[in-house]
């Protein structure tokens, strides 16, 4: 392996795989490092895989039974408060037909399954002997010679290529390094997720959440599922598990003193959850930390002579209301590098300007048109108002909407108003309101 | 649902170089830091692993071996007592995820 690549890709998470199987495609010679056992050993996520592009990578990847756990065609947003949930929720059989727009996967298992389907490519690539999916490698330094990435270095051993792609994840060390962002980052708009993976009987969770064949509900939570830290909770079904958990907001976890695996332990007390999950069991645990989609904190420049940033590496990841996405803006994230990486080596050339072409890329995709469009739903959902007071005060409106009591019924904006009195003000709630048309 | 306490939840990890006695912390904590000037000892409750820990006298130590490599101290440490790296392949600790 002592000849140059035409790229070298770190980390075999979905942003380096997607890349990794593009560039196969377009037979360059490659080679993808991962610091795991195998691709998908050190990645935790949901996690939701949202939209198409997978059918891009892996056609028809829905008429095998593997990789993937199930498609969502059943969406809920609950709010809770300590005794009530409030659920807006959504199915639909308009989403049964295959490509699926959200497929729930367990990292561990579908990178390793689309790992394999890079391999298949690799192989009928011209390169089948000389592009590698490398595992039990960590890489230490990114190797720069006037201002250009040239090749990586692990331990003694140097590995030299016409370009680099960073997908190492939130934790980029790399991009640190190469000064594409700061050497530290402070916990403000990072949040930790905690997760246990929970196991039913396949027959048990098929019923209990409605699902029929291999269909799928994701259900996020706001309110008392965070114990008054900023965040929410998650809930999606896999094949015969579910991945139940939270994502917390850091600096306000600092500054309320609270333990992550303390308030998952809350949320699971709630009275709702606790009917969900009855007679589970828990079979893993895991945590790892999010970027949060604030673009104060993203990595402005994604790219340098010879070197692009992928991925949560480049802090691709959004939470605007609707949906966590994140594995969807590494896989195309991904596949953009992977076609700027490309063309550059059609015109023989790696320089800033041709890597400059990526973010470009990036910049006109739905990707960052998201991210700018939606800062204002970014911050809306990090304001404590909306993660306490407006589940408080939905959750108060429902108990008292829904309460029967053979005593005359008052009209419902009388009960909104009570509700909206108890537990929050009408400034606070027009300041919301005026932010929230803004940010929808 | 019975609620699982950490040190239940951390025996379900499927820790890498389990069994080698000699292990390269991949990171390495500063505790005079934490236990001259730090304000607020917060990686002692927000490290979902809790390899942070106070003693009765309230001064913090840290152990690597039931590290997820989840990043949190990373960030959250603020005072400059946390040197992060990935563990090594071969000498560090670390995980293999069974589910991720």
């Amino acid at each position: 392996m002592d000849e140059k690549f035409d790229c070298i890709i770190v980390g075999a998470g979905v942003a380096g795989l997607s890349a990794a199987m593009m560039l196969a495609r377009a037979n360059m010679k490659f080679l993808l490092i991962e610091k795991g056992e195998f691709p998908g050993s050190k990645n935790v996520s949901g996690g939701v895989l949202w939209g198409n592009d997978l059918a891009k990578l892996v056609p028809n990847y829905w008429e095998e039974d593997a990789g993937w756990d199930r498609f969502i065609n059943h969406r809920r947003l609950t709010f809770l408060d300590e005794e009530s949930s409030f659920s807006i929720d959504f199915k639909s059989s308009h989403f049964n037909e295959a490509p699926y727009t959200g497929v729930v996967v367990l990292r561990s298992k579908f990178d390793r399954w689309l790992a394999e389907k890079v391999e298949e490519a690799i192989a009928e690539s011209d390169f089948a002997m000389d592009s590698f999916i490398a595992p039990n490698i960590l890489v230490e330094e990114i190797l720069m010679e006037d201002g250009k990435a040239v090749g990586i270095r692990t331990g003694e051993e140097k590995f030299f290529a016409d370009s680099i792609i960073i997908a190492e994840g939130v934790n980029n060390l790399l991009t640190r390094q190469v000064g594409l962002q700061d050497k530290y980052v402070p916990a403000d708009h990072m949040l930790t997720g905690v997760k246990e993976i929970i196991r039913f009987d396949q027959n048990v969770l098929e019923d209990r959440f409605q699902l029929n064949g291999n269909s799928g509900m994701s259900n996020e939570f706001v309110g008392f599922a965070t114990n008054g830290i900023e965040g929410g909770g998650f809930l999606y079904t896999n094949k015969d598990t579910i991945s139940l958990g939270l994502v917390l907001g850091l600096k306000d976890l600092r500054e309320k003193e609270q333990a992550p695996y303390d308030v998952l332990n809350h949320f699971k007390k709630h009275p709702v959850i606790a009917d969900m999950i009855r007679g589970g069991e828990v079979v893993e645990y895991s945590a790892h930390i999010v970027s949060s989609g604030d673009k104060r904190v993203m990595p402005e420049k994604l790219y340098k002579a010879g070197l692009v940033i992928c991925g949560e590496a480049a802090n691709l990841l959004m939470n605007a209301g609707k949906a966590i996405q994140g594995m969807d803006y590494a896989m195309r994230s991904g596949i953009l590098a992977a076609e700027a990486i490309t063309k550059a080596k059609e015109k023989g050339d790696f320089g800033e300007e041709a890597m400059k072409a990526y973010q470009t890329a990036l910049e006109d995709s739905y990707i960052m048109k998201d991210i700018n469009n939606f800062q204002d739903a970014v911050h809306l959902l990090h304001d404590p108002v909306m993660t306490q007071k407006v589940p408080n005060l939905i959750c108060d409106f429902g108990r008292n909407f829904f309460s029967i009591n053979n005593e005359p019924t008052p009209k419902s904006r009388t009960m909104l108003r009570g509700a909206i009195k108890r537990h929050a003000s009408y400034w606070e709630l027009f300041k919301l309101g005026i932010k929230g048309g803004k940010a929808l | 649902m019975k609620l699982l306490s950490l040190p239940e939840r951390l025996g379900l990890v499927s820790y890498r170089n389990q069994a080698k006695s000699e292990i390269k912390p991949h990171i390495v904590v500063d505790t005079d830091i934490c236990n001259s000037t730090c304000p607020h000892k917060c990686t002692t409750y927000v490290c979902p692993a809790n390899c942070y820990t106070k003693d009765e006298n309230g001064k913090v130590h840290f152990q690597v071996e039931d590290c997820i490599e989840c990043g949190t101290c990373m960030y959250a440490c603020d005072q400059g007592a946390v040197s992060w790296e990935f563990p090594d392949p071969e000498i560090g600790r670390g995980v293999t995820w069974n589910y991720g």
